[in-house]
């Protein structure tokens, strides 16, 4: 009993977050329940974690960070949530979101905008702030997020944590609240990189209700490595650019000697279409996103916006107010981008584009290389309301973060210094379905790098 | 007017319901007639987070009607999403096939009263999943929803502009369910929608090769209703052009009550479906072994059934349609004939007895093959008459039993015996001299009245041809 | 590549969105700056052989055709804004089909 109400009354202690969406109330009674029931001999037994209120459950509503869904309780739950609850974890309550996962700041949620735990004028990173601040805050020793441009490594940079992004296919989708869905993960935040790599593997494996998911076993775990002899670590030169922030270079070029010293050959490689990466996403995740929130209407679910004298304008209103400004925009790119005239011109190039960004990295791949390693952001977390007035200039943050989403591959940030205070992180890009690589380089690195030091 | 002057051309698309236990994307039941939003899940009713997954036995119905219909099948073909509002519709999507289709460029024959026969083209054979139901009419100013019918799997067959008049339509649309239901794909029911037809209309004068602007004509709800709408919108464009007007492209309802089309209004905006790849589905991949399989489980089809039946039955074009209208019919049919029955004489009655008792009844063939040949062969061999033979028949197949008992136990056994007979016949020529007389003087149509006068002293069982034998002998003499 | 405000208002109207007369021009000046934006996809020469790059599995799994739905906790009675005799209750299509 008393672990649950420990748990309850840490993650109650960091409400000033406003990352966790679940009433304390809720969440109190829930995680008795649960523990109760929870199964001893499972891997993760006792474990809490908390939730992205983008990913169905049972245990408390699901809002995406949206009015179009407040109050909605989903009769059905993730089936990551379910392998999570077979292992024996208790859901810690849902945090907080840009709405429908769509943002780099958290603060397109519906329901305010999260705190950065060590700064509050600052934001955590977005989409899935909510998770990663209550990591960070040592609320809970590990969180789901989702990923579809980043959602997961960037605030998991900006709060200090790990964060882990699966092979496309790795984790079953079925009950991630669709935006992307060529691109959607659920992903996972950890204290460490074993946290996050134990629940990432308990949530992996095959599941026939998603079809886009492989057949694969569960994840398995490698070992913590003597040493990285043996692996070569590629340095993609557009990832470091001349504009990037000097400490975010300070804390790469460290962690990149420390890499050496660990035995690991490095090399510098070359992904030349990584310029087009973010218009490339920012074509496909609205066109994707415009048809999954075609089902979001007030008919069947969620609240009405407006009685209203007919179908069509229940249709608009619930849409029109229910949605935020971020979606109702990436709603009209989207469908702009696939109506007729359109298609060719911005769908289908993009595409395109898409299949030469996923041939830059097996290209370097190819070549001999095991991982890359690059800056998961181009600075640190900004100030709260800094992006808000650009939607570009908020769209850039993603900048390192997008080409593996499009790609496909796995990957990982993991802290790797400070600036003033502000954490920054390191990323690992993986080759599809090799995540026991990129975890085991992780496990080396984090050994060693002084993740707090300033750099 | 003079329609004489006018060509019509008409496509028609066809929806087809496939008989499977699940639904297309999910393992939702597909039982017709089952309380509203019972048949649901998170997939079908579109819930946050819910994703599609493929029913195989629903590929292989669709690449059977594929293979039925003689189309190219593509071994790689996609999904995608065809995206528009409307209550019914969960996702504010249907998941669907668009350029690369499941099935291209088959043909359908069938017989034209104008033309004689033809052969349409088959455009596209493609996989979808159904929409749920609207209903109107239940609640005021409100529309009703159900969502058991959301998911079900159905193919979407599309011919060219290859029929000529709606009395084509109407017969192709006839074949085309009989070949569907032949491969047992789908029950091909108009009026439990699992079979439904939209049609693209235009006019053109005779001899005019290009092709028009067309309108298209939905909810054409019944068999019956298919030509009678094509003829009311075909009618309309024709005055309208004679008129001086032009065509618009529209859509044109039907409404059986008023035998009117009248347009929709309500979708002003043009239909921009903004088609994509469903991003939820990989690649339907369809392995040489796989359609090889489906190639082997057709039966032998319509057509070339009874192009056999013509051969080994020596059966005419038009008997062989009838006794092939159906697989059943046709089984029946066959198993009538190797029981004994001679072909003719089976077809005959299968035509006409078994089919009308089946009309009453369910569409049951009540009387077993073996017992029918049996009736035939009473007949053939002079012990039943052709009416007594149509009462057992009935009493086989209202209790069953076998047909010579039957027909004893109901004094139905025709008497052939000579003498008996000749008895008879001494009677009534005994009974009837003047017309014994009058036929002796050229009136030898008298001889259907002296039949009839034996069988009635028979109290109808004499058999008629020997009785007509003994008189024409004994007023030979 | 500049969008005119006909065209967001045709899009809205596609999208099934209401968009408020006083947020239109930041919706379009918004709008037009992202396609700009992205419009710089085109610069990149259309290229007809390179195939369009999709993750995961190579072809579909085939479910067998069994009855067995993924679990409902509940029915939509529970969650549905307007429920009625079993069924779902919109406001009437302005003509309906």
């Amino acid at each position: 009993m008393s672990d649950a109400k420990a748990v309850a009354d840490r993650l109650v202690k960091a409400k000033r977050l406003n990352a966790l969406l679940t009433p304390s109330k809720d969440l109190r009674k829930s995680l008795a329940a649960q523990e109760a029931a929870a199964r001893p001999t499972g891997v993760l037994y006792g474990m809490p974690v908390s939730v992205k209120d983008n990913i169905c459950t049972l245990e408390f509503t699901t809002t995406c960070g949206s009015r179009i869904l407040e109050g909605y309780q989903s009769p059905y739950e993730a089936t990551a949530v379910a392998k999570l609850k077979a292992a024996g974890a208790l859901i810690a309550g849902k945090t907080n979101c840009d709405e429908f996962a769509m943002g780099s700041s958290t603060e397109h949620s519906a329901y305010g905008r999260v705190l950065h735990p060590l700064d509050k004028t600052r934001v955590p990173g977005g989409s899935s702030g909510g998770s990663a601040a209550l990591v960070a805050a040592g609320a809970v020793p590990a969180a789901l997020g989702s990923e579809t441009g980043g959602s997961v490594r960037q605030p998991a940079a900006f709060c200090g944590v790990v964060g882990m992004k699966p092979t496309y296919g790795r984790v079953s989708r079925y009950g991630l609240v669709a935006f992307g869905s060529s691109l959607d993960q659920i992903g996972v935040f950890g204290r460490s990189v074993h946290d996050a790599a134990r629940v990432l593997s308990v949530i992996s494996g095959r599941d026939p209700r998603d079809s886009t998911c492989e057949d694969r076993d569960p994840l398995r775990l490698p070992t913590v490595p003597e040493s990285l002899q043996g692996f070569v670590i590629g340095l993609p030169r557009e990832y470091f650019p001349a504009e990037l922030d000097p400490a975010v270079r300070r804390a790469c070029e460290r962690a990149i000697r420390l890499i050496k010293e660990l035995g690991a050959a490095v090399r510098e490689v070359s992904l030349p279409h990584t310029p087009y990466a973010v218009p490339t996403y920012y074509v496909i995740a609205p066109a994707e996103a415009s048809s999954n929130l075609a089902r979001y209407d007030g008919v069947r679910y969620g609240p009405r916006f407006n009685g209203s004298a007919d179908v069509r304008s229940l249709y608009r209103s619930t849409r029109g107010q229910g949605f935020g400004a971020e979606v109702r925009r990436r709603i009209m790119i989207g469908t702009y981008v696939l109506s007729a005239g359109y298609y060719d011109a911005y769908y289908k190039r993009a595409q395109q584009m898409r299949a030469l960004i996923a041939q830059d990295f097996r290209n370097a791949f190819d070549r001999g290389v095991d991982l890359l390693f690059t800056p998961t952001v181009p600075s640190p977390a900004f100030k709260a309301g800094e992006k808000l007035s650009d939607p570009i200039a908020m769209y850039m943050s993603d900048i390192f973060t997008v080409t593996a989403n499009l790609a496909g591959l796995p990957a990982m940030s993991l802290p790797i210094g400070r600036v003033k205070g502000l954490p920054i992180g390191g990323q690992l890009i993986g080759q599809a379905f090799l995540e026991d690589e990129m975890i085991e380089a992780a496990y080396a690195l984090e050994r060693v790098v002084p993740a707090t030091e300033e750099a | 007017m003079t329609t004489a002057a006018w060509e019509t051309v008409i496509g028609l698309e066809t929806h087809v319901q496939l008989r499977t236990k699940s639904k297309m994307f999910c393992g939702c039941a597909t039982a017709f007639g089952a309380p509203p939003n019972t048949q649901v899940c998170p997939v079908c009713l579109g819930l946050p987070g819910a994703l599609p997954a493929p029913n195989g036995a629903a590929i292989g119905l669709a690449v059977r009607g594929a293979l039925a219909l003689g189309c190219t099948v593509h071994p790689r073909s996609i999904f995608a999403r065809k995206n528009y509002f409307y209550p019914d519709l969960p996702k504010g999507y249907q998941i669907s096939q668009f350029d690369q289709p499941l099935a291209t460029s088959g043909t359908l024959s069938f017989v034209s009263a104008e033309r004689g026969f033809v052969t349409a083209t088959i455009v596209r054979l493609h996989l979808e999943e159904d929409a749920g139901k609207s209903v109107h009419d239940r609640f005021p100013k409100a529309t009703a929803v159900d969502l058991n019918r959301s998911g079900v799997p159905l193919i979407e067959i599309v011919s060219g502009p290859d029929l000529r008049s709606p009395a084509e339509a109407r017969a192709y649309l006839q074949t085309l369910k009989q070949l569907l239901e032949y491969i047992g794909i789908s029950d091909c029911d108009m009026e439990k929608g699992s079979l439904r037809v939209d049609a693209n209309v235009s006019v053109r004068r005779a001899g005019e090769t290009a092709l028009n602007t067309r309108t298209e004509v939905k909810n054409i709800n019944a068999f019956s209703f298919v030509e009678k709408a094509l003829t009311v919108e075909r009618d309309r464009q024709i005055a309208l052009v004679e008129s001086g007007g032009s065509v618009t492209q529209q859509t044109m309802l039907y409404d059986s009550k008023e035998n009117t089309v009248r347009p929709q209004r309500s979708k002003e905006e043009s239909h921009d479906y903004r088609y994509f790849p469903e991003p939820d589905l990989p690649p339907l991949v369809l392995t040489p072994e796989f359609v090889a399989e489906q190639q082997s489980e057709l039966p032998e089809l319509p057509a070339a059934k009874r192009d056999r039946f013509v051969a080994a039955y020596a059966l005419t074009r038009e008997h062989a349609t009838v006794v092939t209208s159906s697989r059943a019919v046709a089984d029946y049919y066959e198993h009538v004939v190797h029981a004994g029955a001679e072909p003719q004489a089976a077809a005959n009655w299968v035509m006409t007895e078994a089919l009308a008792d089946a009309k009453d009844h369910q569409e049951q063939l009540r009387v077993a093959p073996g017992a029918l040949a049996q009736i035939i062969a009473l007949v053939k061999g002079g012990t039943l008459s052709n009416q007594a033979a149509k009462k057992v028949f009935g009493e086989v197949a209202a209790k069953g039993g076998e047909p010579r008992t039957i027909a004893e136990a109901l004094g139905l056994i025709q008497v052939a015996d000579s003498n008996v007979v000749a008895g008879w016949v001494t009677d009534v020529l005994g009974a009837h001299a003047p017309e014994v007389g009058r036929y002796k003087n050229g009136e030898t149509k008298l001889m259907a009245f002296f039949v009839g006068q034996v069988m009635r002293a028979s109290k109808g069982k004499a058999d008629p041809k020997l009785a007509q034998r003994v008189l024409e002998e004994k007023l030979a003499s | 590549m500049s969008v005119s405000r006909d065209e967001v208002l045709r899009i809205a109207q596609l999208a099934e969105l209401d968009v408020d007369e006083d947020a239109l021009p930041e919706l379009v000046d918004n709008m037009s700056r992202i396609l700009d934006y992205v419009a710089q996809l085109s610069a990149v020469a259309a290229n007809g052989t390179v195939k369009a790059f999709v993750p995961g599995p190579d072809a579909i799994r085939f479910r067998p055709d069994e009855v067995n739905p993924p679990p409902l906790a509940f029915g939509p009675a529970e969650f549905a804004p307007a429920f009625k005799e079993g069924f779902f209750v919109v406001p009437k299509l302005d003509q309906f089909e």
